[in-house]
C-alpha cells in the first residue's frame, strides 16, 4: 500500500507526522478518507477527531477544524489547534463541559453558539481521549 | 574637589545599577529566543492559509461575506501594538509617533484606538483620543487566544460598521539590532490579482464556504503575527537598550574610580603637608 507525507501545521507548531498510509479527517461535510495519490483538494474540516494510520498503527487527535490541502506531494492539515488522544486532559475537558452548559442554560445574555461551540469541542476532546 | 566619601558611594551606586542592566539583558535576550522560535512556528501556518486565499479570493463574490465588504473611508480604526514595560529605547515612542502623525493626518474625530499594551494606552488616553478597546497584562503568558480575543474584538467593530477600514501599527522585527514600525492594513482584506485557483482542484464543500472559513480564521493569525513580531521586537530592543546600560555604567565606573584615586592622593599629599609643616614649626 502506498504511503504519503502528512503534515499536521498549528499557529503554535508543526508536527511532522512523517509517511502514513491513510487519514481520516472530520470535513465539515462529514468525515472523509485520504490514501496515497489523492487529487489535488482543499477542504474544509469541522470540529472532529482525526485518525492517522501509519506502518499498521492508528493514532489519533482531536482538532477543532480546519483546512485539508491535498497535493500530489504531501497533505497539509492546517488547523487551529490539535491535541493527540494520549495528551488531552480530561479533566479539564470535564471542566469545559460543565461549563459549556452553565452558560446555556444561565438566564444572563450570554453568547449561546459560542457556548455550543465550546461544548461542542470539549465533547469531542473526551470522546478522542477515550480512544 | 568632591569628597572621598561621595565618590565611593556613587561607584556603589553605579555598580549596582550595572547588576541590574546585566540581568535585565540575558532576561530579554532568553524572551526573544522563545519569541522568535514562536515566530518560526507560526508562519507555515498564516503563509499557506494566505495562499489559499490569494488562490480563492478573486473567484469569489465579494459579497459573500462583510468581512470583505469594501466601503467609502470615512471612519478608519487604528490598533497600535506596544508593550506594557518600558526601558526598551526607542521600541514604543517610534511606534506611537507614527501612530499619532497618522492618525492627526486623519482627524482625530474620525478614528478609533484600539490600544494594546499598557503604553499605548497611557498615551492615548491622556490625549483624549477615542479610545475602543484597551489589552494590557497579557505579555507575560502570551498566547494564540489572546491573539483571537483582540482579533474578534476588532473584527466586529468592523462589521457593526463603526469603522470602514482598520489598520495596525507595529514593530516588526528584522533582527536583533532592527525593528521596524509598520503600518498595515488588516481590513478590508485587499490581495494583488493574481493567476487565480490552481486549475483541477477540488473544493469541498464548495469555494464560497471555505472562503467563509477561511477568512476569519486568516485574521486571527494575522494578528497573532502582530503580536509575535511586536514582542519580538520589544525584547530585541529591551536587549540592546540594557546592553548599552551596561557599557555605560562601565565607563562611569572607570571614570569615578579614577577621580577617587586622585581625591585620595590629593588628601595623602595635604596630610603630609601638614605633618611636615607642622614638624618644621616646632624646630
Amino acid at each position: 500500500m502506498g504511503t504519503f507525507n502528512l503534515e499536521i501545521v498549528t499557529p503554535t507548531r508543526i508536527l511532522e507526522a512523517g509517511d502514513v498510509s491513510y487519514v481520516r479527517c472530520p470535513g465539515t461535510d462529514g468525515s472523509f478518507g485520504v490514501m496515497a495519490s489523492h487529487r489535488d483538494a482543499v477542504i474544509s474540516l469541522g470540529v472532529g477527531e482525526i485518525k492517522v494510520t501509519q506502518g499498521g498503527k492508528d493514532i489519533f487527535f482531536a482538532t477543532s477544524g480546519g483546512f485539508a490541502e491535498i497535493t500530489s506531494e504531501k497533505v497539509q492539515l492546517l488547523v487551529e489547534t490539535v491535541e493527540s488522544a494520549k495528551d488531552i486532559d480530561t479533566s479539564r475537558a470535564e471542566a469545559s463541559i460543565s461549563r459549556a452548559k452553565g452558560r446555556m442554560t444561565s438566564k444572563e445574555d450570554v453568547d449561546d453558539t459560542r457556548a455550543e461551540a465550546a461544548l461542542q469541542r470539549a465533547v469531542n476532546r473526551l470522546k478522542v481521549s477515550k480512544r | 574637589m568632591a569628597n572621598l566619601k561621595d565618590i565611593r558611594d556613587r561607584i556603589k551606586s553605579v555598580t549596582s545599577i550595572q547588576k541590574v542592566t546585566k540581568a535585565m539583558k540575558m532576561v530579554a535576550a532568553a524572551k526573544m529566543r522563545r519569541a522568535q522560535e514562536n515566530m518560526e512556528q507560526a508562519r507555515p501556518y498564516s503563509s499557506r492559509l494566505s495562499e489559499i486565499i490569494q488562490n480563492l479570493l478573486p473567484e469569489v463574490d465579494r459579497d459573500l461575506l462583510p468581512l470583505l465588504e469594501v466601503r467609502d473611508v470615512n471612519r478608519v480604526a487604528f490598533v497600535v501594538v506596544t508593550s506594557d514595560k518600558g526601558l526598551a529605547g526607542s521600541f514604543n515612542s517610534s511606534v506611537l509617533r507614527k501612530a499619532h502623525l497618522e492618525i492627526d493626518e486623519i482627524g482625530k474625530e474620525n478614528v478609533d484606538v484600539f490600544c494594546i499594551g499598557k503604553k499605548a494606552r497611557d498615551y492615548f488616553k491622556t490625549r483624549g483620543y477615542n479610545i475602543v478597546e484597551t489589552h494590557v497584562d497579557f505579555w507575560s503568558d502570551l498566547n494564540f487566544n489572546h491573539a483571537i480575543k483582540i482579533g474578534n474584538g476588532i473584527v466586529s467593530h468592523f462589521l457593526n460598521g463603526h469603522v470602514d477600514e482598520i489598520r495596525v501599527v507595529y514593530n516588526e522585527f528584522v533582527n536583533v539590532a532592527t525593528q521596524m514600525v509598520l503600518t498595515e492594513k488588516l481590513l478590508p482584506l485587499e490581495y494583488e490579482e493574481g493567476e487565480g485557483a490552481v486549475a483541477d482542484r477540488l473544493y469541498e464543500p464548495s469555494k464560497d464556504e471555505i472562503v467563509k472559513s477561511l477568512v476569519p480564521r486568516h485574521l486571527n493569525v494575522q494578528m497573532w503575527k502582530y503580536l509575535l513580531e511586536s514582542f519580538a521586537s520589544e525584547q530585541a530592543a529591551r536587549m540592546v537598550a540594557m546592553e548599552n546600560a551596561t557599557s555605560n555604567s562601565e565607563d562611569m565606573i572607570k571614570d569615578l574610580t579614577l577621580e577617587f584615586n586622585k581625591a585620595r592622593q590629593a588628601a595623602i599629599t595635604t596630610e603630609m603637608l601638614e605633618i611636615v609643616s607642622g614638624a618644621e614649626a616646632l624646630n
